[in-house]
């Protein structure tokens, strides 16, 4: 389970911004190093405008890398050369989109997605192999019976049946690893639950390995592996699901486990509150980029862009502060001994 | 517009609904939609008598129309419908062979441009940069410069060069429009999902404009053609009149020439001058009818269905069913919301009953599609275009009026006053081209005599109640985050310090951070202020902590209504606790949850009995013998037999009559 199917190295995207006379670069993802193993279900959180979405088209090869590298099954992917490659690597990371109900062409039936990948990329397949595949996946996804519902249009569906057919189309690829872009976030919390299982459930039948890019921990703990946690580009965290939301390492990760609504939790109204918002980051300069909402912000904060250093087994964080403080430098062994 | 959900397949295991007819596609609804719309209809039987006319003009015509065999200059007559020319030809065998060049025309030049016009407006847009800017100038110049007289020039130069010059000439200057028309809806479709979807599948280029961007944009398209083909008419007709065509052909416009040549009207021969020019008319009005059927089509806005309401000014003054208290500012009883549809209405708020005191946060739960958006517009009586519903009967009384009785002017005396709304998306909700100041301003003009002064400072005062730095006065929407936008729609419904605030899903927009931080706030406010707060959401979660009482909708029922404590410490209804199981959570041991099954029923068709029998776990088969009454339970409702305790007297029953 420990092969490495996808990574990064030094990940970044700028993109410029600003007039004419006064570019400026807008910096939505910086120096990202992650990698997601085979069969692994990798949760990437973080607030909007923290670079989540930039990593999946980045990935998806939507958009170009303006730094580093991105390697799949080793290869890299500044290498691929022509329609054909580019063709076997989108068939290999296929994508899921956040909105359902802008995802379907709406002048199509259900079925027109996943036909037109199978047509693309398993050209081996006949009209009739078609038709079976289709089926399948509409199957393996919960839309029963499959073949009414490959016949049904985009507006006959509710939202999380038409996410659903995300998946179906993605599916329809053989993909070694689907890029769910908040996937869960425009349907109903009742609903939300089916989508979660499915992954879950296609992880296991299928062994497809899932980027779950999301802003709901709670989803991301119930279905990931790891988590890695994005504040302003940075990736500020990393580690193994249970120990990064047990003990949160940095304080912005701190910070968005104490905002997860939780009904189950004591009432009251909560103490501690955060009026701060993400910043955009343009142009910046070095240090973190947490620091104007940090509590436990030092001078050496301003100067010095923090890197992921090891805090646990397998639990990593940006954080000057962390590191240093003398009860998470006990941390990893505590972490060391609940990780096993 | 929640209520108006199509049939739903059951996605996830459970009973399945029959399957239905099996759809005959987007271009069947599309001929569908044509048939069941009026002006649509009288356009088409228009346009196909004409074309009947053109395609058998030998059958119909009763003489050729270029013989000089008859007396010139005759008046209408048995033989002679319309009367002859100056040079003896039947008048009305030359308006019926004519009928052949002016749809000829009319079909080649709207082809032409539209083809133009597509070709132009959706490759500028979704290739953009140098491709959109070039392509949108060429547009754009065509659009300014007088068509008309230029058309004159070139018709002038190439006046025997014959039809297919004009088609040409027509067609190159009439595409400009529609070219505008297509690229700005292709513009919303480019960052669409499914085009992305499409990308990253590896469609080519082409592929994804032929065959996934135009099939979207059908009626639009249509709607280019009919245009185009309009002016067609409209400009050949006006060229030959002018002698700008070829005088021998035979068009309704070459006619208008001769008879103007001849003086027809004055000399007694005034169907020939008349008719050429009421075909040209009935024509263009055949596309123009078209054309505006199928713009309803493309935008059902446009076109509204409405349901006879049965409550008017005058029931408004009855006597509610149950006295009004002085601690409650707002009782809702008995209240019902319809939507027309093509079938019969669909009851969205089917019978509601509740209240909320006097600073008390009262949240508001459901699915999409459940009712509480519309109960929400209903209470606010905002209903009305485009949200097609109508209040059936009930009652809403806020301080003791009822809302339902009231006019539009005596509402907007109450709203923003006495009560005021926040919206979903701010986005949306804020005027983008305004200031925050500038809408603040607006508001308090349109609803109070304060001066600019008082207006400056009161709008300062209010954004300090959200902390949001005064400075941000003269910020436009767009310059705010999402989490600003959000507070400066409350500091808005603040303006007034209402008695009541009705927020409809203001933060499902937010990540968790600015979500939570927003709640406190409203919370901190709503205490400090004493305002009362009717919160919906779809994400029980959020009220947890900062509801007094929580109404929990579905179906368009109130299912249970209960304090927010007892009720998530022990929720009494099934539904409530399959919600409450629904999500995650962050703490304690990470089991497997399995959602609700199925989905919410089809308030078209809403099942017999109670309608979360068919999804629900404890259901028996007294479930589906009629809906279960509001039982009371320790003070709080639930609407399930569960609690119905049979043999014991009577439970209380709260629903109003």
């Amino acid at each position: 389970m420990s092969e490495t199917l996808l990574r990064t190295e030094g990940l970044a995207r700028h993109f410029r911004v600003g007039k004419l006379l006064s570019p400026q670069t807008l910096h939505a993802v910086d120096d990202v190093n992650l990698s997601i193993d085979r069969g692994e279900i990798v949760a990437l959180v973080g607030e909007s405008g923290s670079g989540k979405s930039t990593i999946a088209r980045l990935l998806a090869r939507v958009y170009k890398p303006t730094q580093g590298e991105i390697y799949f099954e080793g290869k890299p992917l500044s290498r691929i050369r022509g329609r054909r490659q580019r063709l076997a690597y989108s068939s290999d990371v296929p994508m899921v989109f956040q909105d359902p109900y802008a995802s379907t062409n709406p002048a199509y039936r259900i079925s027109h997605g996943i036909q037109r990948a199978l047509h693309l990329h398993r050209r081996d397949l006949g009209r009739k192999g078609r038709a079976a595949e289709t089926d399948r996946v509409l199957d393996a996804v919960g839309l029963v019976p499959a073949r009414a519902a490959a016949r049904k249009f985009p507006y006959e569906l509710s939202g999380g049946q038409r996410q659903r057919v995300g998946f179906a189309q993605a599916l329809a690829f053989r993909p070694k690893l689907i890029i769910a872009d908040e996937p869960v976030s425009m349907l109903d919390v009742s609903i939300r639950i089916g989508i979660l299982n499915l992954m879950s459930e296609l992880r296991e039948r299928e062994g497809v390995s899932f980027l779950y890019i999301t802003h709901d921990v709670a989803s991301a703990r119930y279905i990931a592996d790891r988590v890695l946690v994005m504040y302003a580009g940075h990736l500020v965290e990393e580690g193994p699901t249970e120990a990064v939301l047990q003990r949160p390492k940095h304080p912005y990760t701190q910070l968005l486990l104490s905002a997860v609504p939780d009904p189950r939790a004591e009432l009251g109204v909560a103490d501690k509150t955060d009026v701060g918002e993400p910043p955009k980051v343009v142009d910046p300069g070095e240090g973190c980029r947490f620091r104007a909402r940090c509590p436990y912000a030092i001078a050496r904060c301003e100067t010095e862009t923090p890197l992921l250093r090891l805090l646990g087994q397998r639990h990593r964080a940006a954080c000057h502060v962390a590191a240093a403080d003398a009860d998470l430098t006990a941390e990893p062994q505590l972490a060391a001994l609940t990780d096993s | 517009m929640t209520a108006v959900t199509a049939a739903e397949p059951a996605a996830t295991p459970g009973p399945e609904p029959p399957l239905g007819a099996a759809r005959r596609g987007y271009g069947a609804d599309l001929w569908n939609a044509v048939l069941r719309n009026r002006k649509a209809l009288v356009g088409l039987l228009m346009l196909l008598f004409f074309v009947v006319l053109a395609t058998f003009p030998g059958q119909i015509a009763p003489y050729n129309p270029q013989a000089t065999d008859f007396l010139p200059g005759l008046g209408p007559s048995r033989a002679h419908w319309f009367g002859t020319t100056a040079y003896g030809q039947d008048v009305l065998s030359q308006v019926i062979w004519a009928t052949r060049q002016s749809l000829l025309i009319a079909f080649a030049v709207g082809g032409l441009a539209t083809v133009l016009a597509v070709l132009v407006g959706v490759s500028a847009a979704y290739l953009g940069g140098i491709a959109d800017g070039t392509l949108s100038l060429l547009t754009d110049v065509l659009l300014v410069i007088p068509i008309f007289p230029l058309i004159i020039v070139i018709a002038a130069y190439e006046k025997n060069s014959g039809l297919g010059m004009l088609v040409i000439v027509l067609g190159a200057l009439g595409w400009s429009y529609g070219a505008r028309q297509l690229r700005s809806q292709t513009l919303s479709l480019r960052t669409r999902d499914f085009l992305e979807s499409a990308r990253v599948r590896g469609e080519r280029r082409i592929y994804v404009i032929v065959c996934e961007i135009l099939p979207t944009m059908t009626s639009l398209i249509v709607a280019t053609f009919l245009g185009a083909a309009l002016y067609a008419v409209l400009a050949a007709a006006g060229l030959q009149f002018i002698g700008l065509g070829d005088p021998n052909s035979q068009s309704w416009g070459t006619m208008l020439y001769w008879a103007e040549n001849n003086e027809a009207l004055g000399a007694g021969m005034v169907l020939w001058a008349i008719m050429p020019g009421i075909c040209v008319a009935a024509l263009g009005a055949a596309f123009a009818l078209l054309n505006y059927a199928f713009d309803e089509i493309s935008n059902p806005a446009l076109r509204m269905r409405r349901l006879d309401r049965p409550i008017d000014g005058a029931r408004g003054d009855a006597v509610p069913a149950v006295p009004p208290a002085p601690d409650r500012i707002l009782e809702v009883r008995g209240l019902t919301v319809a939507y027309a549809t093509d079938g019969d209405p669909v009851i969205a708020v089917d019978n509601v009953d509740f209240d909320v005191a006097r600073g008390e946060f009262l949240g508001i739960v459901g699915e999409s599609g459940c009712g509480k958006s519309t109960l929400l517009y209903a209470i606010t009586r905002l209903l009305g275009p485009p949200f097609a519903g109508e209040i059936m009967s009930g009652h809403i009384l806020f301080q003791g009026r009822d809302l339902v009785s009231l006019d539009e002017r005596q509402l907007r005396h109450l709203r923003w006053r006495e009560f005021s709304v926040v919206m979903q998306s701010a986005m949306n909700a804020l005027n983008p081209v305004l200031s925050i100041e500038a809408q603040m301003r607006d508001a308090c003009k349109a609803h109070s005599n304060m001066t600019d002064k008082e207006i400056a400072a009161r709008s300062r005062e209010v954004l300090q109640l959200v902390s949001i730095d005064p400075i941000h006065l003269h910020s436009y929407p767009h310059q705010l985050s999402g989490g600003m936008r959000q507070r400066a729609m409350i500091a808005m419904a603040l303006l007034f310090t209402p008695d009541l605030i009705i927020m409809d899903e203001p933060t499902s927009a937010l990540d968790v951070v600015a979500q939570r931080s927003l709640m406190v706030q409203i919370k901190e406010l709503q205490q400090r202020l004493g305002f009362a707060v009717v919160f919906v959401t779809h994400d029980m979660s959020l009220v947890g902590h900062f509801s007094d009482r929580v109404l929990v909708m579905y179906a368009a029922q109130v299912a249970e209504l209960g304090r927010t404590r007892p009720l998530f410490a022990q929720p009494r209804h099934p539904y409530t606790r399959a919600l409450m199981e629904a999500f995650p959570s962050i703490h304690g041991p990470n089991a497997r949850l399995t959602g609700i099954p199925g989905s919410p029923p089809d308030l078209a068709r809403p099942p017999a009995g109670c309608r979360f029998a068919p999804r629900c776990p404890q259901a028996m088969a007294r479930c589906h013998e009629g809906v279960p009454p509001l039982h009371d339970v320790e003070g709080d409702l639930v609407r399930c037999v569960l609690y119905d305790k049979g043999a014991v007297p009577e439970p209380t029953l709260v629903q109003a009559s």
